[in-house]
């Protein structure tokens, strides 16, 4: 349990700072930019209760939010994805996974963890990107963006993941 | 009851997903506002440190160009003194000396600056903000005027103790009202999201003359910016769709992407001007 906490905490700490102090200013193209903090949101415990999830993913988000000028949007995307996180595992995974392992390339297989992630960061993005866009609206040119951040975020997360020595310890 | 209960605490966190939302969508509502909240901005005490601790960082890999800016700009301006100096020489020569005429030592200009340097600084989103390390001590005040080294670049918005939130160019919230230097008609520039080198100048109208290349300076109509401030240089134009205007596509002067050092500037009289505009 106080494992567990302490894992989240540092986890949350890390993930904040590489964010706000390196990818927030990466604009790739000037489109796409990686969003590599959901990797909190995604690594929570497979049964670990619906509303700790939520309370998290708002929490993460709305620091997210404060550091970078943007109040509500990342907190709203963030609340709504932590939302439909153990509907969209249970959808790809069925029910019967063991309570309490974490997502990893072991205990989801390489292709269930792509399309965990995936799908997960296309539903944060579609939200983000819609209501920041509530202040000017250029259809063409949100799709790119939505899109082009989508894969360079998931790409980065299988890529952290891949290298993430807790996870290949723990699915044993 | 028990059953109503039962439902409640089983469906818990639908509630606490609701309420999240709503929060959420609360800090978007009024974050539209044009002063917003000290305490979700990264103008307050913790993000403005870890801002600064990493502005003070990132500021050392710039150093060379900055230099070299410097320079070139130091080399200007000794051109120009000289210039006007040649020119007042040529003129005490030419003027017979009147020593009944004094300047009027009373009357100082109104505009003075401070100097800051960027803690924070985004061109990625749609709304981009700029933090930078002067605030209240140091005697800035929302509505005041930033400027770099190279022209433009926004109006002080939110302000704390020792940090101040910047509305740059590169947001749609900001307008500036601009002309093409040279003629005295205006227009309104304001950036549409995409590049971070470039922005429209709109409603200029039809028979103002101007060339591609020619610069782009404020107005000075706001009592927020001097007039004659420089923004951009024209690249190309358009008809408006009502024809009685042109759209400029204006290359901005500033660099938002290597922005290090800014100059806020103070206009004693603004307080005064708004004033009567308004009471008008």
């Amino acid at each position: 349990m106080i494992n567990n906490i302490l894992r989240g905490f540092i986890y949350f700490v890390v993930l904040v700072l590489v964010q706000v102090l390196i990818l927030n200013n990466i604009h790739f193209l000037r489109v796409a930019t990686p969003f590599l903090y959901l990797y909190f949101i995604l690594k929570m415990p497979v049964g670990s209760s619906q509303t700790n999830v939520v309370f998290f993913s708002f929490l993460i988000g709305l620091v997210i939010d404060i550091f970078s000028n943007t109040p509500g949007m990342h907190a709203f995307a963030c609340t709504l994805a932590g939302f439909i996180r153990h509907p969209l595992i249970q959808l790809l995974m069925g029910k019967e996974l063991p309570e309490g392992i974490y997502p990893s390339y072991k205990t989801f297989g390489y292709g269930g963890f792509f399309r965990y992630t995936l799908f997960f960061v296309a539903i944060h993005h579609v939200t983000l990107f819609l209501i920041e866009s509530l202040t000017l609206f250029d259809p063409l040119f949100l799709a790119i963006r939505i899109v082009a951040s989508v894969v360079t975020t998931t790409l980065l997360i299988c890529t952290i993941e891949a290298f993430n020595i807790e996870s290949q310890k723990s699915g044993d | 009851m028990r059953k109503l209960l039962d439902f409640l605490v089983r469906k818990r966190h639908w509630f606490l997903f609701i309420l999240l939302e709503i929060i959420s969508l609360m800090l978007v509502y009024r974050n539209n506002a044009y002063q917003r909240n000290i305490m979700f901005s990264s103008a307050n005490v913790i993000t403005g440190h870890i801002a600064s601790v990493s502005g003070f960082v990132t500021s050392y890999l710039n150093l060379r160009d900055i230099n070299r800016e410097l320079l070139e700009r130091n080399g200007q301006l000794e051109m120009e003194l000289l210039e006007l100096q040649d020119q007042l020489e040529m003129m005490r020569a030419d003027t017979v000396l009147f020593t009944g005429f004094a300047s009027d030592s009373t009357e100082q200009f109104p505009y003075s600056f401070v100097l800051a340097d960027v803690v924070n600084n985004s061109v990625t989103h749609l709304s981009n903000y700029i933090t930078v390390n002067k605030g209240r001590k140091d005697g800035v005040e929302p509505d005041m005027g930033v400027v770099s080294e190279r022209g433009v670049v926004g109006i002080v918005s939110t302000v704390s103790d020792h940090f101040s939130v910047v509305i740059p160019l590169l947001n749609p919230k900001f307008k500036l009202s601009c002309k093409v230097l040279g003629s005295s008609y205006f227009g309104t520039l304001s950036w549409n999201g995409r590049n971070a080198r470039f922005a429209n100048l709109d409603e200029l109208p039809r028979h103002v003359e101007f060339e591609l290349g020619d610069t782009i300076v404020t107005s000075g109509y706001s009592a927020i910016f001097p007039s004659g401030i420089i923004v951009g240089k024209v690249v190309n134009f358009e008809k408006q769709h009502d024809d009685n205007f042109y759209s400029l596509e204006v290359e901005l002067a500033t660099d938002f992407q290597a922005l290090n050092n800014v100059r806020i500037i103070k206009n004693y009289r603004q307080a005064e001007q708004k004033r009567i505009e308004q009471g008008g």
